[in-house]
């Protein structure tokens, strides 16, 4: 039940809802899950069922990639039903003790990882990052994201900005420890108590910043923000926006040669839910030796690496074939040696699947901030 | 059904550098995350399943610090009724027959069935504050406990032993009951329960209030000195076995015969 005033059905608006069933159409999960979301749109019209749809699995498959959300011709966004059965679960506190520990770890500690609050920042040991406070005039403040600060594999992205900016002599600063999750997977996990909590609390929070500007380099943070802060006072992009920008003014410029056929991956909550399909496109161009190819399903169309919408902490009664592994394979299909992504949880999911393929030789998933650290480290 | 769960609140040094400060007796906590003591995770479940099951109310107690009350708060989001939170610089925290008592001295003139907690702390691991209570007062107890089934008058409990055997006691109420981890699965404390549990009593209560004399849980009542913290020293060492396969096996095997392994 949906604990406000709101019925369900007002809520999720089900009764704008046609059932023309795009949404199970384009729902890229249905390959491997026996996740139906038009049927589960029709269903929660009534009311007494809600409890017994709440109880099946599938509601854990969706991924939160969006592609239901932009293929409904009437504006709604099926997705968010299942959110909002798995919120009477998490209400009930009966949710697998990943998700428990991922949500618990996010109030304690103000990441998903189970990390102390106190080692957000230890991936800038070694680096001469600038960091402000409340107050100081910045014109780039910089959001790191939890996985990105605490993952090894994926802190590269950061350390590399810092790299950048710093040569570049652009004006930023980051936040220290006291950054705290945007709620991504928060919302996603149907955590809408913690959720609320966080946007009331971060509003706040970033708000004391005087700052032209906020650039994630997640994209999970980026439409989190777009999506669901309302009163946040500074425009929020993402960083391969401030990049292209950048590029285009001619303050940065890339040495080197990559030499390589670089296909890039639309992450869901970058393409699909933010609208930026050009700007790391061109910032891959920008990179000289760059033969940029493109998948059959991009852009809009993408497929979802089954990263988001709180998978990394559920595992699905899904079977068949990652779709992580199918985009794996389409790549090396068109001859890529480098996947490129520019999201922590592609990176993680793709690489998984590159890995589990056995493709290591011949291809790699990078970080566009790998690559561009490659090149920063020359000049 | 009355209960009374007993909590800690422990850093998590599973993956965290631990430091021993200069004074060579405690640990940098600076850095740490500190959450509810997982066997006590388990214990609180429990008694929320008992609760739920045979009625009458669960009493969270925890000798801890302010920082602490979000684990006690989560504890009542998830079914806990009331809580006492004990702090004192005046005990000796390091004993856990001092805690016993002061965890005792809480309990004692109340009525009672059940005292739970975990079997073990994940910080000192003396796995004694559990038995000590239960002699502190004077009730029956059962420790390793991971099934609990409550009959007329008397619990009907599995405890694990080592080496995969389970030994199943039935005992007499009251009776102190340390939990083991597995048994149950912790349930998870959402936000809005966290909030609605602000309004459920929390008293925070130090030795005076508690009639317990500082002199018996104190430092010169303990019998244990902590003399030294100290990491040890790493003595293992690898060695990489290099050759064909065939070559390999016979040097690993000669290795383990010397050894005396094999």
């Amino acid at each position: 039940m949906s604990t406000d005033s709101q019925t369900f059905t007002e809520k999720y608006d089900l009764l704008g809802c046609i059932q023309c069933g795009r949404c199970t159409g384009g729902c890229p999960v249905t390959v491997r899950a026996d996740l139906n979301v038009r049927q589960f749109v029709n269903n929660a019209y009534f009311e007494e069922k809600l409890d017994e749809l709440a109880r099946l699995a599938e509601i854990w498959d969706c991924t939160a990639c969006h592609t239901c959300a932009v293929r409904c011709p009437k504006g709604l966004k099926p997705l968010e039903v299942l959110i909002g059965l798995r919120s009477m679960i998490v209400e009930s506190g009966k949710v697998e003790p990943t998700v428990r520990d991922a949500l618990q770890s996010v109030l304690l500690e103000g990441n998903p990882w189970e990390k102390a609050k106190a080692t957000r920042t230890d991936w800038m040991e070694g680096l001469d990052v600038k960091t402000v406070g409340p107050g100081e005039p910045v014109e780039n403040l910089f959001f790191v994201c939890c996985t990105i600060a605490y993952d090894p594999r994926v802190q590269a992205v950061a350390k590399n900005m810092v790299k950048l900016l710093n040569k570049a002599g652009i004006d930023y600063g980051f936040i220290a420890e006291d950054e705290t999750c945007c709620g991504s997977e928060v919302f996603a996990l149907g955590e809408e108590g913690l959720f609320e909590m966080l946007v009331e609390d971060s509003t706040e929070y970033l708000n004391e910043f005087t700052a032209e500007r906020i650039v994630t380099l997640s994209p999970h943070c980026f439409t989190t923000y777009n999506a669901h802060y309302p009163d946040l006072k500074s425009p929020v992009i993402h960083y391969t926006q401030l990049l292209d920008s950048l590029v285009a003014e001619g303050k940065i410029s890339w040495k080197g040669d990559l030499e390589k056929k670089v296909v890039f991956h639309d992450p869901c909550y970058l393409g699909k839910q933010g609208g930026v399909f050009d700007e790391p496109r061109r910032l891959l161009k920008s990179i000289p030796g760059v033969e940029l190819l493109e998948f059959d399903r991009s852009r809009e169309r993408s497929l979802c690496c089954e990263g988001g919408g709180g998978k990394m902490w559920v595992e699905s009664e899904a079977h068949g074939e990652r779709l992580a592994e199918t985009r794996i394979k389409d790549a090396r299909e068109l001859g890529s040696e480098i996947v490129a992504v520019a999201c922590p949880f592609c990176v993680l999911t793709l690489e998984d699947a590159l890995k589990g393929l056995g493709y290591e030789e011949e291809m790699r998933v990078a970080e566009i901030m790998e690559l561009l650290g490659e090149f920063v480290e020359e000049q | 059904m009355k209960t009374f769960v007993c909590i800690k609140y422990v850093p998590d040094t599973s993956e965290a550098e631990v430091k021993v400060n200069p004074d060579g007796i405690t640990v940098d906590q600076s850095r740490f995350s500190f959450d509810i003591n997982d066997a006590d995770n388990y214990a609180v479940e429990e008694s929320v399943l008992i609760k739920e099951d045979k009625g009458g109310e669960v009493t969270v107690l925890s000798i801890g610090p302010k920082q602490s009350e979000v684990m006690i708060r989560m504890a009542m989001a998830k079914g806990c009724d009331q809580a006492v939170r004990v702090e004192d610089d005046r005990i000796a925290a390091h004993d856990p027959l001092m805690v016993a008592r002061v965890l005792a001295g809480s309990i004692k003139g109340q009525e009672f069935d059940l005292v739970l907690t975990g079997c073990y702390a994940a910080d000192d691991g003396h796995m004694a504050t559990g038995v000590a209570l239960a002699e502190e007062l004077g009730v029956n107890h059962a420790s390793m406990v991971n099934k609990v089934e409550v009959l007329d008058g008397k619990v009907k409990v599995h405890r694990e032993l080592e080496g995969g055997l389970a030994e199943v006691v039935e005992i007499e109420l009251p009776a102190v009951l340390t939990i083991q981890t597995g048994g149950n699965e912790p349930r998870y404390a959402p936000i809005r329960g966290i909030r609605q549990a602000q309004k459920k009593e929390l008293n925070v209560v130090g030795l005076d209030d508690l009639g317990i004399d500082p002199a018996e849980v104190g430092v010169d009542a303990s019998q244990v000195v902590l003399e030294q913290l100290y990491i040890p020293e790493i003595e293992a060492k690898a060695e990489f076995i290099e050759g064909e396969p065939e070559e390999k096996a016979e040097k690993l095997a000669s290795i383990l015969v010397k050894g005396g392994l094999l």
